[in-house]
């Protein structure tokens, strides 16, 4: 796209369209100079534009992640007043044997997967339901559904903790009510905790990918579905062979959206309903990461495990790119 | 109206429901006296905002609201700025590194806040930043997201205007400030609201970075507060409602523009 619009990558930063006219007064050394330091600057312009943006993300985002790798070589409470040991490689050592890092990482699956569902494939359905209503109603609709995802997450959790309440939960007793059971405390089960949590962020989710799929589905030209009908294929056939398809894209980014942040989705809601209990069935490794640096002050055993926890994860989102590019079909 | 028509109304319908019930219910808790809070009763049957007076009066929440409000203009403010710079800069020239660099803000998605909190954490406590807004707000004035957006909507920008500028002897910052921040106004403003929104909703980095309850956001106040007072229900709604009423408001206001600068973004 950029060579399109762009003229041919040059060596040095020039402006772009049109070049800059000859200055003709430019005679002796002075004027050389100035027009010397004018090169000069010419240079370094776009530089002085990027320069905020990327000094915050490299003081912020990529200092620290080789502070953390740093770190994970002491052992170290966090205190300023302690001083730092040197450990080697031990803390890579405890985190691997640390008991709660298999359930963890398990837990983490669960949560990828489970959220899976709410935030592709029940998005997909509603996208395309709501895209065949005509008029005002849809964009009311959507308008409804967006709503959870503008309320906190932390707002969220304690409004859902309050439904779910094992003895005035509206939704706990009146669900019994209709079952006939007697309520669950379902955030203190060591089984249903974490689907309950699934549940919850999927809920404050769904409307997010109903608003991305929305957004892909307003990019597909109408000309392809016009062209399949008049050529008489069903509805589901459109929708099964030319719309999804042409979405695919759409349908990569926010698998791998959900595959990177879900772990962030659910922090807030892990943090809020259960502290990562009962007997850490709903500790993702995020809430892990947390616990140990600022909970346990393990300083050094949370950047080890961030550190293996972050190779794990980059390589796998690296490859999972790389598959989906493969599958994806685009509309070019 | 077919069937079918009507069959995707209903789903839709009791879809908008399982999304605004809960709203709905804090609203209504928030409203309700003591004596109600337990009974399951659909309507308040004599509201009253007691539970508002009780948060007003026991936990700090205008100082946590004015906190939060800084904090997220602040943030929002930064961000718009340094992405429309940035952006401005790859969408105008070809310059060495320029990949490189891009690549950089793309590449802050994969490093998750768990991962960089302990260096930060300890850079900020160096400062002195702890329990101030300082702390809140520095170390987020850039976001690779507004930096992608923003490129996007400068790429889709007409060339002539800008070409036309440079005829006339503007210089680039001329340019960008006399030329392309009026004609982006409209999704500037969106990415703005969507920037806000996100931001007032924080949670992570200031339940780090803050230990007073003064000196706290609206979201980590709302969680000490349950921790603290765990039954009592109808502060607690009334606290979250005021968490976020004044997202609501401002959706109800711009909530066109919101899906619209969503819908157009072109993410995908």
């Amino acid at each position: 796209m950029a060579q399109v619009i762009l003229p041919a990558r040059s060596e040095r930063a020039a402006p772009a369209l049109p070049p800059q006219r000859p200055d003709r007064t430019e005679r002796g050394t002075g004027a050389a100079r100035r027009r010397s330091s004018r090169r000069f600057f010419q240079r370094v312009e776009p530089y002085l534009y990027v320069v905020p943006a990327l000094l915050s993300i490299l003081i912020w985002v990529y200092r620290p992640l080789f502070g953390t790798l740093e770190l994970s070589a002491y052992q170290w409470n966090l205190l300023p007043t302690t001083p730092r040991l040197p450990v080697g490689l031990d803390n890579y050592r405890r985190v691997l044997t640390l008991p709660e890092m298999g359930q963890a990482l398990w837990n983490t699956g669960i949560y990828i997967v489970g959220l899976l569902p709410f935030s592709v494939i029940l998005p997909l359905g509603i996208a395309l339901l709501v895209q065949g209503i005509q008029g005002r109603m849809r964009g009311i609709y959507r308008a409804i559904i967006f709503t959870p995802m503008l309320i906190a997450p932390v707002v969220v959790a304690v409004v859902w903790r309050w439904m779910l309440h094992p003895l005035h939960g509206v939704v706990n007793v009146g669900a019994a009510d209709l079952l006939g059971t007697v309520p669950v405390n379902l955030l203190r089960s060591q089984d249903l905790a974490i689907w309950t949590i699934v549940g919850i962020t999927g809920w404050k989710l769904l409307g997010f990918s109903v608003l991305l799929f929305s957004a892909g589905l307003t990019n597909v030209s109408p000309d392809y579905l016009d062209a399949a009908s008049v050529d008489g294929a069903s509805g589901w056939q459109i929708t099964r062979y030319i719309t999804l398809p042409l979405l695919s894209p759409t349908i990569t980014f926010v698998v791998l959206l959900t595959v990177l942040l879900s772990g962030q989705w659910t922090f807030p809601m892990i943090s809020v309903l259960t502290n990562g209990g009962p007997l850490g069935s709903t500790a993702s490794i995020y809430y892990l990461l947390w616990e140990l640096g600022f909970r346990s002050f393990n300083v050094g055993v949370s950047s080890a495990a961030s550190v293996l926890f972050f190779a794990g994860f980059g390589a796998l989102a690296w490859g999972f790119t790389k598959l989906m590019d493969r599958f994806s079909f685009y509309d070019s | 109206m077919s069937v079918r028509h009507i069959g995707g109304h209903a789903a839709l319908v009791v879809l908008s429901l399982v999304c605004l019930a809960p709203i709905y219910w804090m609203l209504a808790t928030s409203l309700k006296p003591p004596s109600e809070v337990f009974d399951r009763a659909l309507l308040p049957r004599s509201a009253s905002f007691e539970n508002y007076a009780f948060v007003w009066q026991n936990i700090p929440i205008g100082r946590m609201l004015l906190t939060t409000f800084l904090m997220a203009a602040l943030q929002t403010i930064g961000q718009l700025l340094t992405s429309l710079l940035a952006a401005f800069a790859f969408a105008r020239w070809r310059f060495r590194g320029d990949n490189a660099i891009f690549l950089l803000f793309v590449g802050t998605w994969l490093i998750p806040l768990q991962v960089t909190m302990l260096p930060n954490y300890v850079l900020v406590a160096q400062l002195g930043w702890i329990d101030t807004l300082a702390a809140l707000v520095v170390p987020q004035l850039a976001a690779a997201f507004a930096v992608v957006l923003m490129r996007q909507y400068m790429r889709a920008f007409p060339r002539d205007l800008l070409d036309a500028a440079q005829l006339d002897g503007a210089s680039n910052w001329r340019t960008l400030w006399g030329i392309v921040v009026p004609n982006l106004r409209a999704p500037l403003a969106a990415l703005g609201i969507l920037l806000f929104i996100s931001t007032w909703n924080e949670y992570f980095w200031p339940l780090l970075v803050t230990r007073k309850l003064e000196s706290s956001v609206i979201q980590v106040g709302l969680q000490m507060f349950l921790t603290q007072e765990g039954d009592l229900w109808g502060p607690l709604m009334a606290a979250a409602s005021l968490a976020s009423l004044p997202i609501f408001a401002l959706y109800v206001v711009l909530q066109r523009q919101v899906i619209d600068a969503f819908i157009r973004s072109g993410l995908r």
